[in-house]
């Protein structure tokens, strides 16, 4: 039996019990307020009993530990399979695997005729219904990637400007120090334009679990799953999709691979100059 | 409601009614009101519960200052209606909110008759120009699963059936004009789905909704710009005549445990979403 249940039932048992005690009582003037006060505990545990359906997972940690933050869980939720293919996540005595499923789409309304309009509607809702199993069809937009060329823009930058002050402490002529600082005037304005703005990405994806006694029984159940919905997407699209694997899936998963760090970073910073200026 | 939901409410309910039976235990008089009104207080809280539940948890939660850790790493804030994670000293906040799109863009539940064309031809322009203003990152989700194709017609056999009744005795007893037209169409809607059914469509559950998430400096920074990101989202996806609708409470919690794992059946899915959107 599910451990809400035992909660429902004692709650509510104790609720009954406590309304046999205030019938229970003797009347009398000290007592009758005493059994309204038992009347509420009573009401209260009910009442209690019936909220247990829904939030048995807050109201336990919640008398547990009487804080102000309570901890719910203090795992991480997943982890990646050892074959950098699945999300694992453990619930209770099983394993729950999930395969994120790349869906390369890269049609325009804009560039479609009315009857591909309905074709594609028509295939979307062909697409929702692939699947006897939960899957999950996601269509991602999320900010572009530019760490790594934001990274070396800035390291460029420090080289330029290693140079200009090589050049200027070495007596370099005016003309050379001129240069440099044209060079170096050059890549700061290609750091200002490129994160100026954030670049978005429209991704479009697909996940499905499956529970497994074991963690290799879960991984496999749920790559066959997989393999079923991609062949599916893949007449009805007529696109090769793809399983997603390594970190590639936290691009799914985690918000700061939707928003990555030095991008935004960036962006937050010259924000903020701004405001200041 | 679902069977346990109804089980849940019956139990939780006997606790008032027995005590409103046994209230002459009460001494009569002023004691015998308050007891009445803690009782009645107690029924309405049950019944709040039952409907609004996500509105009552986030009001307790809010009022006594309560956040919460759902995972390591993550922390669901007092309201309930967001998740922040820290991640080099950037916060990012993650938000959801309901967005039933299927019924509408895809296909309407409606009878064939009515179904226009151009509606689904303007279905992936609407998108389009709906996402095209949106500077955030946001997914779309849509959670389906298939149905029991043999239960579903016997379901939509039995409505038709009972429609049909419905219908003789509006003939029978000379009823108006109104109530026959809208009984009859009632009727062909229901044909239409299992027409569609004998044509090997397979029925599906879907649920829609999108997620987004925002970057700040602290957290309030992050909470606001959520704020304002899914009144755009709101604001932007009303054109496709959605129902957008911000998750708080136990459900938030369910739509961010579904970025590690889905639920692997269907009376799984269903159990979790019956109050918002």
């Amino acid at each position: 039996m599910e451990k809400k249940i035992f909660i429902f039932l004692g709650l509510l048992g104790m609720s009954f019990i406590l309304l046999a005690i205030t019938v229970a009582l003797p009347s009398g003037a000290g007592f009758d307020a005493l059994k309204l006060l038992v009347l509420l505990v009573a009401v209260l545990a009910d009442v209690l009993a019936f909220a247990s359906r829904y939030y048995a997972y807050l109201m336990i940690p919640m008398f547990r530990q009487k804080k102000r933050f309570i901890i719910l869980n203090d795992q991480t939720p997943y982890w990646l399979s050892s074959s950098a293919d699945s999300v694992l996540q453990k619930e209770g005595e099983d394993f729950i695997a999930t395969v994120y499923i790349n869906v390369p789409l890269y049609r325009s309304a804009t560039e479609m005729s009315d009857e591909e309009k309905i074709n594609f509607t028509q295939q979307v809702s062909r697409l929702v219904g692939l699947s006897r199993d939960p899957a999950r069809f996601t269509s991602e937009l999320y900010v572009m990637n530019k760490d790594s060329y934001i990274q070396k823009l800035r390291d460029t930058i420090n080289q330029v400007e290693n140079e200009e002050a090589k050049a200027t402490q070495g007596g370099a002529s005016q003309s050379e120090i001129e240069r440099v600082r044209g060079k170096l005037a050059m890549w700061r304005k290609m750091l200002d334009n490129v994160s100026k703005a954030t670049s978005l990405e429209l991704a479009s994806f697909a996940a499905v679990s499956a529970r497994g006694s074991k963690e290799f029984e879960a991984v496999t159940l749920a790559q066959q799953k997989a393999r079923e919905l991609m062949s599916g997407i893949g007449t009805t699209f007529g696109v090769t999709p793809s399983i997603v694997v390594g970190d590639e899936i936290l691009k799914f998963i985690e918000p700061e691979y939707l928003i990555p760090f030095s991008t935004v970073s960036e962006q937050i910073s010259k924000n903020v100059q701004e405001q200041v200026i | 409601m679902d069977q346990e939901g109804i089980m849940y409410l019956v139990f939780a309910l006997l606790m008032p009614l027995i005590s409103i039976s046994v209230l002459p235990a009460f001494g009569g008089g002023i004691f015998t009101y308050i007891a009445l009104f803690i009782i009645l207080v107690g029924v309405a809280l049950i019944l709040m519960i039952n409907w609004v539940d996500f509105m009552l948890f986030s009001l307790v939660s809010n009022l006594l200052n309560i956040s919460f850790q759902p995972a390591a790493g993550y922390k669901l804030v007092k309201g309930q209606d967001a998740i922040l994670k820290e991640v080099n000293g950037l916060y990012y906040a993650t938000g959801f909110v309901t967005g039933n799109l299927f019924a509408y863009t895809f296909k309407e539940e409606v009878g064939e008759e009515t179904e226009d064309p151009m509606k689904l031809a303007g279905a992936p322009e609407k998108w389009e120009r709906a996402i095209i203003g949106l500077g955030f990152p946001f997914k779309y989700h849509v959670v389906s699963a298939g149905l029991d194709v043999q239960k579903v017609r016997d379901d939509l056999e039995g409505k038709r059936s009972y429609k049909e009744y419905q219908l003789s005795r509006a003939y029978v007893n000379a009823a108006n004009e109104v109530t026959i037209t809208d009984l009859q169409r009632r009727i062909s809607v229901i044909q239409a789905k299992i027409d569609r059914i004998s044509q090997g469509e397979k029925p599906i559950a879907t649920l829609m909704y999108v997620e987004t998430t925002a970057i700040g400096i602290s957290e309030k920074a992050a909470l606001d710009s959520l704020t304002s990101q899914i009144k755009a989202l709101q604001v932007s996806l009303s054109a496709l005549d959605v129902d957008l609708i911000r998750v708080v409470g136990r459900e938030l919690y369910t739509l961010f445990k579904f970025n590690f794992s889905l639920p692997t059946s269907v009376e799984e899915l269903s159990s979790s979403f019956d109050q918002q959107g």
